[in-house]
């Protein structure tokens, strides 16, 4: 985000103009201020075990398989519920994690759910049968607990390790 | 293959779709599109066309096959297509970036200079409100205008005269315009009185252009009006759509403070027209010169900005600059009107891209341009642009073009007189009057002196009274828009 100096209004970096006040930004849209600069060098320092794992994947936000290394890209959505789909089954949650074996790990078939919000990415376990970390953290049923990137989430036996280039 | 049959913006994904992608994409067409669903027999037809392109593109061998043939017929037809495109962008590169950035796009459309153009027939109905507040002098220059248009007619031109109150009738036929004292007695007969409804006198205009239609010359309709419709916004909007798509322009030409601006921009907007507002009827006739001089130098009409943009990328307004400026719809496609024989169309595309990583090049969009040349038979002109912009580390320092700056300025004046509005709606009074007060002081910085005393007037208005008057918000609306003509962009 670049500042307004008139108004101290907040834009998205290259906006030319302040949507708040109309002042002319290209000054302070061409030099980044601190704000930015902070978030171009995390992406670039961004290495495993330091700050998370490497985002080389592509994805803007998804969940690595911790076994097998797999990505699952999440798009298009502000909430995902994860579970995995059963024979005559009539909800299907939005991340179906039965090729995972999720099954044999004890997935719940709707067991927790991601809720991307403005103030940051949650994760809030559904009454899962057998239980939701975030860390090694056990979280409440139906709490939201906010999540990051590089952390690992447990549903049950299955480990999931959150990838996001989202700013939060 | 023609425009749409470009299968990744038929399907509305980007080119670098996912399998996955591409089954939601196709599943969501088809969940609308589907014979058991669909009423229009025309959606089966697309159905079929999109089920097409998901089979080829979901098997990554006929995949490859298409690329690449859509790569050699892309180039071949942007060799002979009837017009060429620059892209001008704000800035030189994109920032690898953890949050998101906004990027604009300045298109300017040009026609070719291959392609020799000449004067096209025109193919008018001139839609007059004879509502009661219309009584007098708006009427009697109406009248007079209408008259002048008809003197000027060329030979292979058709003109027809609609009027409307809560109802429409046809006051001079075609047969009629053509000569003078027939017209002029039919014209005498046109007389003031009922209510306004808008609907019905697109309706019997557009009627009546589909009658005289000329597939090879230019099909436009004229709305003047001076009132609020009643309770057939709907109508409205739904015969702009019929009008664009059967290739009918209409521009408006609002005359006074009291008619439904935001219906008029809309269903204009949907044909590719604009909208003209006039605080005092004299300058009608004027205003109506002038289109019909337009029409008299169409080069190409229903041109249309298609394609896909890329996964990260999203457009979050688009602007027309040139030849009338008039804020556009969101979505693709995007519907511009006509293109003049000298002049061009100049579009500002403002895009919101998505974090972007370590990637060094991103294909921002694939558009493609398409229009139908007059005079060049049936076949329809589609010129594909590929926009892509480097990705860096470090921000590009180089000042944006002086074009983009100078269109954003103005915008932004725009914009803050309709955020203004919106928010008095809203009954956010402070809101509304402190953002009036930061649009005067910009207007007075740029010289505009009469519109920043308007935005003031309406600034302590709102405070008074909780809203802002019908006048002033007209005034604002079109005459902030009115700054980006070329006249005022140009020397700054």
């Amino acid at each position: 985000m670049i500042e307004c100096p008139s108004c101290k209004h907040q834009d998205f970096v290259g906006t030319l103009f302040c949507s708040e006040c109309g002042s002319k930004l290209t000054h302070s849209a061409m030099v980044p201020e601190g704000v930015m600069k902070a978030q171009v060098n995390k992406i670039e320092t961004s290495r495993p075990g330091s700050d998370g794992p490497r985002l080389e994947s592509g994805a803007f936000l998804g969940l690595r398989v911790v076994d097998s290394g797999k990505v699952i890209s999440l798009l298009g959505r502000d909430n995902f519920t994860l579970g995995r789909s059963g024979k005559s089954q009539a909800v299907i949650p939005d991340v179906d994690l039965l090729a995972y074996q999720a099954f044999d790990h004890g997935v719940s078939r709707i067991h927790a759910e991601i809720q991307m919000r403005s103030d940051g990415i949650f994760l809030i376990d559904l009454d899962s049968a057998n239980n939701t970390l975030v860390n090694g953290h056990l979280l409440d049923p139906q709490i939201a607990y906010p999540i990051h990137h590089g952390d690992i989430l447990e549903l049950g036996g299955l480990r999931l390790e959150l990838i996001s280039r989202y700013r939060f | 293959m023609g425009g749409a049959n470009d299968y990744y913006a038929l399907l509305g994904v980007p080119r670098n779709a996912t399998p996955d992608q591409l089954r939601r994409a196709y599943r969501e067409a088809a969940l609308l599109l589907h014979p058991d669903r669909n009423t229009d027999p025309n959606d089966t037809e697309l159905f079929l066309e999109i089920g097409k392109a998901y089979e080829t593109l979901i098997d990554p061998e006929s995949r490859a096959e298409y690329d690449e043939s859509l790569i050699d017929f892309e180039v071949e037809q942007a060799a002979k297509a009837g017009f060429i495109c620059h892209v001008h962008q704000s800035r030189d590169s994109l920032l690898q970036l953890g949050e998101p950035q906004v990027h604009y796009l300045l298109l300017d459309i040009l026609p070719s200079p291959d392609l020799p153009s000449t004067r096209s027939p025109i193919n008018l109905c001139i839609v007059i409100d004879r509502s009661t507040s219309m009584q007098g002098q708006r009427l009697d220059q109406v009248r007079l205008a209408a008259l002048n248009i008809l003197e000027g007619l060329d030979h292979g031109d058709t003109v027809s005269i609609v009027a409307f109150n809560d109802r429409a009738e046809l006051v001079v036929s075609p047969e009629q315009a053509r000569d003078m004292s027939v017209a002029r007695a039919r014209f005498s007969l046109l007389q003031a009185g009922g209510g306004t409804e808008i609907g019905q006198g697109l309706e019997l205009g557009l009627i009546q252009l589909q009658q005289t239609f000329i597939r090879e010359g230019v099909n436009h309709l004229v709305l003047l009006t001076d009132g609020r419709t009643y309770g057939d916004e709907d109508l409205c909007l739904q015969l702009a759509n019929r009008a664009a798509k059967l290739g009918i322009t209409i521009n408006a030409i609002g005359i006074g403070s009291d008619w439904s601006d935001r219906l008029v921009d809309e269903l204009t907007t949907r044909t590719g027209g604009h909208v003209m507002f006039l605080d005092s009827p004299r300058s009608v006739a004027d205003f109506l010169r002038r289109i019909f001089e337009d029409l008299a130098r169409v080069y190409a009409g229903r041109m249309q900005l298609d394609g896909s943009l890329a996964q990260q990328v999203d457009l979050r307004s688009a602007f027309r600059l040139l030849p009338e400026p008039m804020p556009l719809a969101d979505t693709l496609p995007i519907v511009m009107g006509n293109l003049g024989r000298e002049g061009k169309i100049r579009l500002l595309l403002e895009l919101v891209v998505h974090p972007i990583g370590q990637i060094e090049e991103l294909d921002l969009a694939h558009f493609s341009i398409s229009g139908d040349v007059l005079g060049l038979g049936a076949e329809r002109q589609t010129l594909p642009v590929h926009v892509r912009s480097q990705v860096t580390k470090e921000p590009d320092l180089k000042p944006p073009a002086k074009e983009i700056v100078s269109a954003l300025s103005y915008i932004s004046l725009y914009r803050m007189q309709e955020k203004a509005r919106h928010e008095a709606e809203l009954g956010q009074t402070v809101q509304a009057a402190r953002r009036l007060e930061n649009l005067a002081a910009q207007l007075m910085a740029s010289g505009e002196r009469e519109l920043a005393k308007a935005a003031l007037n309406e600034a302590a208005r709102v405070t008074r009274t909780r809203r802002l008057s019908n006048e002033g918000e007209k005034i604002l609306k079109y005459g902030t828009r009115s700054l980006l003509l070329p006249a005022k962009t140009e020397d700054r």
